[in-house]
């Protein structure tokens, strides 16, 4: 036969070769569909026996987070050190599916790839991540762990802390975080004249602030609180705006049957008042902050 | 300036002085690195004279010739033009050079421009000829030389023979006191040759002050004034042409003059 | 001592080693197409691959980034793009005109331009050593934050043109030295031995050959300038691939980096073909002088 006839053998055998290796390895977090009819299977027993199975590493829960974790979520830098509102929640969800705190591993997630497809090195994700339809369809959301309202913050230097009628809104610069659903907020609700500024990072936005390259940034309220009143001297929370619904989520890959059971301890944590407790004492939302207009 | 016809002729010595030489040179010494080219030379070349430099290859004529234009500087001696030092530092060698006109054997013309701003470039920047003045000019020289169908095109369009002599068209544009001519047929097509030695003897009777290395000894028998062998650095042995090439007065010479014979070139 | 006998020398070469022996045709082109299909199975029959083909090539992503929707919290990738081209463009101008300023001082032999030489020396040793990105942060951050009059407040796209102009022109200024320097010496004798000054002979003479010389690499740099761009978006400005960053992290789709990688393409590819095309056509002119 032909040199070209062994070349179109050997690379076919080659391709067909490496595509039967791969899916008979086990298909864990590759499929989809097929893992939300077998979590109704497991519905029955969210112990720590219960949910090994499901598990990114045995006997452990791994939770994800970026770098920095900013204060009021975490303290310090150190996830583990459980102060800080969402490191709280995470050892609070722990313990409800029966795990030690010294059973919680953290691990580090750029928020970037956070959603990426394919297995994730966590069990869960927790960094301030909104809901949205079109998230999830890329992953797995729980229910809400905390009802999202945004802020503006701006240094007292700044005409936008006396002039904010949704007229003058319109005229400043603003400032936010990429990912963050503040982008979506400003273009749609305060629908600024000039384009917003879109940085990074967090730090990235509070230095444009500082700079006065921005009149004013926008996150959620209790990111807001703890910049102007700790963060940056001379800033003031500005007021906060009305909620549109917005929650965060904690982010499961797409499918992870884990959710079920997260979403029960969610629910007793809400019930008992825990959640409400971790809010008063992390998050000082001040029930003096003005609500405005946008 | 406007002597365009007699462009080719070189003008009255700038001195005023009709004794001084055109061109002096005393105990020119040029080393490159250790190695020692020119150890002493001494020359004095008169307006209208046509001075050939012969002398075997590695024996310095090119370095005399640049020497001479100052392309390279000196370590000892001076160099007189019209009677005036010209190889003093502090001189302005633009200035200079404004005034000797070099031709050399590959040529060197400006290949990113047409024959007509090769010529008429240097006449514009430096004497600040019009264009106007200066295509006229350049026209004139071309046509002169058969070249005048040519203007337009670039040097790779022509031959070797061609472009050597649009050189010499460039050099003469900027009307020299002197023409130094650095071995300008040796990178030629024999049949190429004629033409420039033809463009070379009608300057000299025009009267061109001109200082010429070559290989073509019967060239040199014929235009030259005087015949000027250099060996060692030196100029061992100079006379006219007749004088020198039959009876050579040096054994350097008798030597290099039968190797020329042998090799069928004289 | 007679020679030894050739060999047959009108014997048929071998036949894996003609390019234009038709079957070499035959076997080159039958094994690309056998190569690139067997790559194109893995990737298709890969485990993973619908869901890579869903957040990698999705094609309603890929038009929604494209077109953008700000009230949905991003912007459209194709705009974004405009913010690029004229970045660069304005930066390649002066990238330009500042590295032949940079190289002609380090070329320069007079004694009294030598504190400027030792400041282009520092200068290029510098922004060649220091990675664009901090260059982009140390300017893009550094100078709002002294809050000089005037020139704090400038765009992020200004202060990201004025960084990729302070590296670039280093690199570029190199290609110039290199072009100048590669203008055969005897060039420069001629120009001087007609009278013409140090600059007029650049200016006439060496400069317009060295470019010749160099525009292969010079499109080269531009060609990396246009993507180098992308790191402005850091500042906050937002061009193609902020835009596209937006879009992945508001809906958590990478569909819109292919859109922009695709516009990059577009605007690159054309860009090397007239390169090729510009070399080989300038090749004829350089080879004047006496070789004929």
């Amino acid at each position: 036969m032909t040199v070209a006839a062994w070349a179109a053998i050997a690379a076919l055998t080659a391709s067909a070769g490496l595509a039967g290796c791969a899916s008979s390895s086990g298909s864990s977090a590759g499929a989809g569909a097929g893992a939300t009819s077998s979590a109704s299977a497991s519905t029955a027993s969210c112990t720590f026996a219960g949910v090994q199975d499901e598990l990114y590493g045995k006997g452990v829960l791994t939770v994800a987070t970026d770098q920095p974790a900013y204060p009021p979520w975490f303290e310090n830098n150190k996830p583990g050190n459980g102060q800080g509102y969402e490191s709280a929640v995470a050892y609070a969800v722990a313990a409800q599916l029966g795990f030690k705190p010294s059973q919680v591993k953290w691990a580090y997630e750029p928020f970037d790839s956070s959603y990426a497809p394919g297995p994730k090195k966590f069990d869960f994700d927790i960094n301030e991540i909104s809901y949205s339809a079109q998230r999830a369809q890329a992953v797995t959301f729980s229910d809400s762990y905390y009802d999202v309202q945004q802020a503006l913050v701006a240094l007292k230097s700044s005409p936008i802390v006396t002039k904010h009628s949704p007229e003058d809104l319109k005229t400043y610069v603003y400032g936010d975080q990429v990912g963050t659903t503040s982008l979506a907020f400003i273009n749609s609700q305060i629908q600024p004249t000039q384009t917003p500024k879109v940085f990074e990072t967090l730090n990235d936005v509070k230095q444009a602030l500082q700079t006065k390259q921005i009149a004013a940034l926008v996150t959620d309220t209790p990111t807001a609180q703890y910049i102007s009143s700790s963060e940056i001297p001379g800033s003031v929370m500005v007021a906060q705006f009305p909620s549109t619904g917005e929650h965060y989520g904690l982010l499961f890959a797409k499918g992870n049957p884990l959710v079920t059971c997260v979403n029960k301890a969610l629910a007793t944590l809400k019930s008992n008042g825990t959640l409400a407790k971790l809010t008063s004492k992390y998050l000082q939302i001040y029930t003096s902050v003005p609500t405005i207009k946008p | 300036m406007g002597r365009t016809g007699e462009v080719f002729r070189s003008g009255e010595p700038a001195s005023g002085s009709g004794e001084a030489a055109a061109l002096r040179i005393e105990g020119l010494r040029k080393s490159f690195g250790a190695h020692e080219v020119l150890r002493g030379v001494d020359l004095a070349v008169a307006s209208h004279e046509v001075i050939c430099l012969i002398g075997a290859s590695g024996s310095g004529k090119s370095t005399l010739l640049r020497c001479v234009n100052l392309l390279e500087r000196i370590e000892a001696g001076t160099i007189w033009l019209d009677g005036q030092p010209i190889s003093r530092r502090g001189v302005d060698e633009n200035l200079v050079r404004r005034h000797i006109g070099i031709v050399f054997q590959s040529f060197n013309l400006f290949p990113h421009m047409t024959v007509e701003r090769n010529v008429t470039l240097a006449p514009m920047k430096v004497l600040g000829l019009s264009r106007s003045e200066a295509v006229s000019q350049a026209g004139e020289l071309l046509e002169r030389f058969g070249l005048g169908e040519k203007r337009a095109d670039y040097p790779d369009r022509l031959s070797g023979g061609q472009q050597q002599r649009v050189a010499i068209v460039r050099a003469l544009a900027m009307r020299p006191r002197l023409m130094l001519l650095d071995e300008v047929t040796s990178a030629l097509d024999p049949e190429l040759v004629a033409d420039v030695l033809d463009v070379i003897r009608e300057l000299a009777e025009g009267g061109m002050t001109m200082l010429i290395a070559t290989h073509e000894m019967g060239f040199a028998r014929d235009i030259a004034s005087r015949v000027c062998f250099l060996a060692d650095g030196q100029i061992v042995e100079q006379a006219p042409p007749a004088q020198l090439f039959s009876q050579p007065s040096d054994e350097r010479t008798r030597r290099f003059l039968r190797r020329i014979t042998d090799a069928g070139r004289l | 001592m007679e020679a030894q006998g050739l060999p047959d020398l009108s014997a048929r070469r071998s036949r894996l080693l003609g390019p234009s022996d038709r079957r070499g045709l035959i076997l080159s082109t039958t094994s690309t197409v056998v190569v690139l299909a067997a790559l194109l199975a893995i990737f298709w029959l890969a485990p993973g691959s619908a869901q890579v083909r869903h957040t990698f090539f999705n094609p309603a992503d890929m038009w929604r980034s494209f077109v953008g929707d700000p009230k949905a919290g991003y912007y459209s990738v194709g705009a974004a793009l405009w913010l690029n081209i004229r970045m660069f463009v304005a930066a390649e101008i002066l990238i330009l005109i500042v590295a032949l300023f940079v190289a002609i001082i380090r070329l320069s032999t007079g004694p009294v331009l030598l504190p400027l030489r030792v400041v282009a020396t520092v200068y290029v040793d510098v922004a060649r050593g220091v990675p664009l990105i901090l260059v982009i942060f140390a300017i893009g951050f550094g100078v709002p934050a002294l809050q000089l009059q005037g020139i704090s407040s400038q765009s992020a796209a200004i202060y990201g043109v004025a960084a990729l102009v302070f590296s670039y022109s280093a690199y570029v200024s190199e290609v110039y030295r290199a072009g100048i320097n590669a203008v055969h010496r005897s060039q420069v004798a001629a120009a001087r031995s007609l009278g013409l000054s140090q600059w007029a002979s650049m200016r006439y003479v060496i400069l317009p050959q060295a470019i010749r010389t160099i525009i292969p690499p010079l499109l080269n740099d531009f060609i990396s300038l246009q993507k180098d761009t992308a790191l402005v978006g850091l500042l906050g400005a937002i061009e193609a691939n902020k835009a596209a960053e937006i879009y992945s992290d508001t809906v958590f789709n990478y569909s819109s980096y292919t859109v922009a990688a695709i516009l990059f393409l577009l605007l690159t590819i054309p860009l090397a073909r007239f390169t090729d095309h510009l070399i080989a056509r300038d090749r004829a002119r350089r080879l004047a002088g006496a070789e004929q």
